[in-house]
C-alpha cells in the first residue's frame, strides 16, 4: 500500500486545477461532492491505492494536481460501480475517474503499468478495429522497457499453454470491415466528449 | 348538604368478568347510601350514554360517577352538561387491567376507588368561571421584524384587533435589511425575495392593526385579558389594554469583536455576514479596505458559534444564509474562487437542494477550523486552517474578502462586563434587557430556559414562555431561519388568540384547557406566610402591603401549587381541595394489620404519571395490589396535610409519583415537582418526631414513557414498606 499521509508543508488552496478537472466530461460532478466518504468504504481496490477517491477529490478542489495526477488511485479502479451505485450525491465515480486516467495519459502521467496497457491496447485496436493479443503484449512490454524484461519470461508457461491450445494467434487477424468508418465514428466521439465538457 | 348522586358501573372491557360487580354496587348502596346505582355492560355505547342521561333528567342528578374506564378517554362521551359533575372511577386500566381477575385483593381495590371516587363527588362544586370586568380580547405583539409582522398579520386575518409596537423608525427588522433570501418553494434551488416587503404592506393596510412605531414598552401589569400597557414614544407615554402578549423582538447577531482570533476588527477586509447583506443590498460587494473588486472569498461558519468561550450553541440559520450570500458573490463574478470553511453544513429537510445548487455554482466546501488570518501589505487575507478532511494544516492565499457567519444572541439578553460574576462562560450573554418591563413580583422580564432565550419547554409547551398569556416566537425564543420564524410566528399568534378566547370565558390555558375551576382564598384564616405568593410558578399571586395575597385569576393556570403550599388550607378549588383529597384518602378501607396487607397510597401527577400508570394497565404490566392512586393536578399541589392524613388512617406508605424536575426540567407548571420534593424533605422530621419511618413516604420521578417500570417501582415501594413493618396508627 502506498504512502497515504499527504506530504509535509502548508496546503495551498488554489482554484485552477479544480476547474481544470470540472472542465472534463464527468468532471463537474466532482463539485456535488459532500465527502460523506461512502466511496472509500464501497471501493473493492481501495487498500491498494494512494488515496480513497473521498480523499482524491478533496485533493482535486485543494488544487494538488501532481499529488492526483501521480497518484495510482484510477489506475486502480477495476469500474466495479459499487462507488457509482452508492453516491447519495449521484455521481458516476467510475466516469469520473476514466476522465482522470484520460487526462493523466494527456498529459504524461504513465509511469503506472496501467497506463502503458491502456495505451498499448488502443494502439493495437485502432490499428485494425480487432485485438491481437500478441500484438497488444509486444507494445505493452516495449513501452515499459527492459525493466519489465523478468515479467516477460515469467509469463512464458502461460504463453506456451495458451499456445498450445490454439489460443493466442501467431498472425494477426484480419481488419474490420468498415475499419475507415469505424475511425469516423471515433473521431466524433472524441468531438462530442470535447463538447459535452464546455 | 345532602347531593342527588348517581353511581353508573361499567361492566364491559372485562370489568364484569373480573369484579364482583354486585358487592361493587352494595358499597355505593349500602356503605355509602346512594339510591341511585345501574350496572351496564357497554356504559360508553349510545344506549349507555342514553341511559345516564335519562337518569340525570329524571332523577335531577347533580353528579353522576362513573365506574369504568380511565378519565383520561371517553370524557367527551361521559359529558352532561355544565351543571353536572362527572367523577370518574378507573376500573378498568388500574385494576382489572393490571390486576388478577377473581381475586380479593382486586375486588377490595376496587371498592376503595368506588369509595373514593363517591367521597370525592359528594365534596366536589360546580366551578363558576372568573370573569373580571372590561376583559379585552387584543393582542400586543412587541416587535416589528418578520416574526412580529407574520404574528399581527395573522391574528388580524383571524379577527382579532393587534397593537403592533416597533422601537425602530421603520418595520421589517433583520429580514427587512436582507438582500434576498433563501429558497422557500420547489425547486428550492433560486434565490427570492424576502417576504417581508409584502408583510409590511398587509400590516399597514389592515384595519384591525394598530403600528407604533419608534415606540418601547414602558410597562405592562395584570395578566390575560387585563393587560394594561403603557408605551412610550419620544418619552410620551399611552396606555391602552391587550388581552394576550406575542415578543418577537427577535435577535443580534454575536458581537465579532469578540472573534479578533479571526481577524474582525484588525482587518478591514474581515466582515460578518451582516455587513455583507448590506454590501450586496447596496448593489455591490467589493473590498471594504480598498474598494477593490472581490476574487477570492472565504467564509467562515460557527465564527462564535458552537464554542465554548463564545456561542455554545448552534444558531441553525447561518449556513444557509452563508449559502445564500457565497451565491451573491457568484452571481457577481461567476469565476471567484468562493471557499466555505465548515464545521458541519446542517442544511436541514429541503435546504439541502439549495447546498447542491450552490456545490454546483463552484462554491468549494472544507470541512475545517480556522487557525489565523492574516493580512499582507496590499491587504490581501490569507486564511490559515486545519483541513479536518486531509488532515493537514492548509491555508487560503491572497483572499481579498472574509466573511464571519455569526451566530445569533436573543435581544432579550445582552453581555455581561468580562469578569463579571455572572458572565460563567467568558463571552455567554447573560445580562436582561428591558423589552417587556412586567410588573410581575419575579422580575420585569421572561425567564429564560437555555442561554437566554425565554422557551419554556417546546415539547409540552409549544411556543409558550413561562408567564401566563406571553407567548415568544421567532428568533428570540430559539435560533431559527425566516421559514421557521413564520411558522413560529403563525404558531404563537394562534396561541394568544387560543388565551384571550379561554381567558374571556373564565377557562384556564394549557396545560388545563378549558379548566373553569380556580383556586379561591378563605381570607379570614390567611396568616399572610407569603408561601403561596413565593411558590406560585406564574406569578399570579401578589401581596398587598400587608402580605395578604392577592390573586390574579387570568394568569393562573390552576396547578394548585398555592393549594399544596398553604399550611392554613385556604385554599381551594370547587372540584379540588385539601379537605377533599384527605376525605378520600380517609374513604380508604384499611385493613388490620393481622391481615398482613398494607396499604399504599400514590399521588400520581395527571400528567405523566397518572397516564404511565394507565399504560402500565394498557399493556397489561401487573402490579401490586396494595397500592391507592389519586391523581393530582400537580405534585406541587400536594399539600402535606394529606400525608398526616394518610398516616393517622393506618396507610403503611405514601408514594408520589411526579416530573421531571431541575433544568431540564419536564414539570407542565414549571416547578411543581420540585416543589414537592423539597415540602417532602420537610416532612422526614415530622415523621421521626411521631415515631414513623421517614422511608415511609418516597418520590419518584417517572415520565410517561416509563410506564414499563412504573409496577417496578410500586412494587419495590411495596416491599420496603414489608421491611419496615406495619405503621404502628394501624387501628387508632
Amino acid at each position: 500500500m502506498a504512502d497515504n499521509s499527504a506530504s509535509s508543508g502548508r496546503l495551498k488552496y488554489e482554484a485552477g486545477f479544480a476547474r481544470e478537472v470540472y472542465g472534463m466530461e464527468n468532471g463537474s460532478y466532482l463539485k456535488l461532492c459532500m465527502q460523506c466518504g461512502v466511496c472509500a468504504v464501497s471501493c473493492a481496490t481501495f487498500k491498494i491505492m494512494d488515496y480513497s477517491p473521498r480523499r482524491l477529490f478533496a485533493l482535486v478542489r485543494a488544487g494538488r494536481k501532481e499529488e492526483v495526477m501521480k497518484s495510482n488511485t484510477f489506475w486502480m479502479c477495476t469500474t466495479c460501480l459499487m462507488c457509482k451505485a452508492r453516491c447519495p450525491r449521484g455521481i458516476p465515480i467510475v466516469d469520473v475517474m476514466h476522465d482522470l486516467k484520460g487526462l493523466a495519459l494527456k498529459q504524461g502521467y504513465v509511469n503506472y503499468p496501467q497506463a502503458a496497457f491502456y495505451q498499448a491496447f488502443w494502439q493495437d485496436l485502432a490499428g485494425r478495429g480487432r485485438i491481437f493479443e500478441g500484438g497488444v503484449t509486444a507494445r505493452y512490454f516495449l513501452k515499459r522497457g527492459p525493466k519489465d524484461f523478468g515479467k516477460i519470461m515469467a509469463q512464458k508457461d502461460v504463453g506456451l499453454k495458451m499456445l498450445s491450445h490454439g489460443r493466442l494467434p501467431l498472425r494477426p487477424p484480419k481488419a474490420v470491415k468498415g475499419k475507415k468508418e469505424l475511425m469516423q465514428m471515433v473521431a466524433k466521439a472524441r468531438e462530442l466528449e470535447q463538447k459535452g465538457a464546455n | 348538604m345532602a347531593k342527588k348522586i348517581g353511581v353508573f358501573i361499567c361492566t364491559g372491557c372485562s370489568i364484569g368478568e373480573a369484579l364482583d360487580t354486585e358487592a361493587l354496587a352494595r358499597v355505593a348502596t349500602k356503605e355509602k347510601k346512594i339510591p341511585l346505582c345501574k350496572k351496564n355492560a357497554f356504559l360508553c355505547g349510545r344506549q349507555g350514554a342514553e341511559l345516564i342521561k335519562q337518569d340525570v333528567v329524571a332523577e335531577g342528578l347533580e353528579a353522576v360517577v362513573i365506574a369504568a374506564c380511565s378519565p383520561r378517554i371517553n370524557y367527551d362521551v361521559f359529558d352532561f352538561g355544565p351543571s353536572t359533575i362527572v367523577e370518574r372511577v378507573n376500573l378498568r386500566e388500574q385494576v382489572v387491567w393490571s390486576h388478577p381477575a377473581d381475586d380479593e385483593d382486586t375486588q377490595a381495590m376496587a371498592e376503595d376507588y368506588l369509595r373514593m371516587g363517591i367521597t370525592k363527588a359528594q365534596a366536589s362544586e360546580l366551578p363558576v368561571p372568573y370573569l373580571a370586568e372590561n376583559m379585552v380580547k387584543s393582542i400586543l405583539v412587541v416587535g416589528g421584524g418578520l416574526a412580529g409582522l407574520t404574528a399581527a398579520n395573522e391574528a388580524a386575518l383571524a379577527g382579532y384587533r393587534v397593537v403592533l409596537v416597533e422601537k425602530e423608525p421603520f418595520l421589517g427588522g433583520f429580514a427587512g435589511r436582507m438582500y434576498k433570501s433563501a429558497p422557500s418553494r420547489p425547486p428550492y434551488t433560486d434565490l427570492e425575495d424576502t417576504p417581508v416587503a409584502g408583510l409590511v404592506a398587509d400590516v399597514e393596510a389592515s384595519p384591525l392593526i394598530e403600528v407604533h412605531t419608534k415606540t418601547t414598552v414602558a410597562r405592562i401589569e395584570g395578566g390575560p385579558c387585563l393587560y394594561d400597557v403603557t408605551l412610550e414614544k419620544d418619552g410620551q407615554p399611552s396606555s391602552f389594554r391587550a388581552g394576550a402578549i406575542v415578543v418577537a423582538t427577535g435577535a443580534r447577531p454575536y458581537d465579532a469583536a469578540r472573534l479578533d482570533r479571526l481577524g474582525y476588527g484588525r482587518y478591514a477586509n474581515v466582515v460578518t455576514g451582516v455587513a455583507l447583506e448590506d454590501m450586496a443590498r447596496e448593489g455591490k460587494i467589493q473590498r471594504p479596505a480598498d474598494g477593490k473588486p472581490v476574487q477570492n472569498a472565504v467564509f467562515v461558519l460557527c465564527a462564535g458559534s458552537r464554542d465554548p468561550g463564545h456561542l455554545p450553541y448552534c444558531s441553525s440559520s447561518c449556513c444557509v444564509e452563508s449559502l445564500k450570500q457565497a451565491l451573491y458573490l457568484k452571481e457577481q463574478n461567476p469565476d471567484a474562487g468562493v471557499y466555505v470553511i465548515f464545521k458541519d453544513i446542517r442544511t436541514l429537510g429541503r435546504y439541502e437542494e439549495f447546498y447542491k445548487k450552490v456545490q454546483n455554482e463552484g462554491v468549494i466546501f472544507i470541512k475545517g477550523e480556522v487557525t489565523a488570518v492574516s493580512e499582507d501589505g496590499s491587504r490581501n487575507l490569507s486564511v490559515e486552517f486545519a483541513d479536518l478532511l486531509l488532515g493537514e494544516r492548509a491555508e487560503a492565499a491572497e483572499v481579498d474578502l472574509v466573511v464571519l457567519a455569526t451566530g445569533m444572541v436573543p435581544s432579550t439578553v445582552d453581555y455581561a462586563e468580562q469578569g463579571a460574576e455572572d458572565c460563567p462562560a467568558g463571552n455567554v450573554p447573560t445580562v436582561q434587557q428591558p423589552v417587556l418591563n412586567l410588573a410581575y413580583r419575579q422580575g420585569p422580564e421572561l425567564p429564560a430556559l437555555n442561554y437566554g432565550f425565554p422557551d419554556s419547554h417546546f415539547i409540552c409547551f409549544p411556543y409558550e414562555t413561562r408567564r401566563t398569556g406571553i407567548y415568544a416566537a421567532g428568533s428570540v425564543r430559539a435560533p431559527m431561519d425566516l421559514a421557521a420564524a413564520t411558522e413560529d410566528a403563525t404558531g404563537a399568534a394562534m396561541k394568544a388568540i387560543q388565551c384571550v378566547e379561554l381567558t374571556s370565558r373564565g377557562a384556564a390555558v394549557h396545560p388545563r384547557v378549558g379548566d373553569l375551576s380556580y383556586p379561591e382564598f378563605f381570607m379570614q384564616r390567611c396568616t399572610q406566610c407569603k408561601r403561596c405568593t413565593e411558590e406560585c410558578p406564574f406569578g399570579a399571586i401578589n401581596e398587598d402591603e400587608k402580605a395578604n395575597p392577592l390573586p390574579n385569576p387570568t394568569r393562573c393556570r390552576r396547578c394548585g401549587v398555592c393549594m399544596g403550599a398553604c399550611p392554613e388550607r385556604i385554599i381551594s378549588f370547587k372540584n379540588y381541595s385539601v379537605p377533599m383529597i384527605g376525605n378520600m384518602i380517609k374513604a380508604i378501607d384499611v385493613p388490620e394489620e393481622d391481615e398482613e396487607k398494607p396499604r399504599i397510597v400514590v399521588f400520581a401527577c395527571e400528567n405523566d404519571a397518572y397516564p404511565a400508570l394507565d399504560m402500565a394497565g394498557l399493556n397489561h404490566l401487573g402490579y401490586n395490589a396494595w397500592v391507592r392512586v389519586i391523581p393530582v393536578r400537580c405534585l406541587g399541589s400536594m399539600n402535606l396535610v394529606w400525608v398526616a392524613d394518610s398516616l393517622s388512617k393506618g396507610i403503611d406508605g405514601i408514594l408520589l409519583l411526579g416530573c421531571k424536575h431541575g433544568d431540564d426540567y419536564q414539570c407542565h407548571f414549571i416547578k411543581g415537582s420540585e416543589l414537592a420534593d423539597i415540602r417532602l424533605s420537610k416532612v422526614a422530621e415530622t415523621l421521626g418526631r411521631l415515631q414513623l419511618e421517614p422511608d415511609r413516604v418516597r418520590m419518584v420521578q417517572v415520565n410517561i414513557m416509563d410506564y414499563d417500570k412504573v409496577p417496578g417501582i410500586l412494587d419495590d415501594f411495596a416491599e420496603r414498606l414489608v421491611e419496615i413493618g406495619p405503621n404502628p396508627y394501624k387501628g387508632f
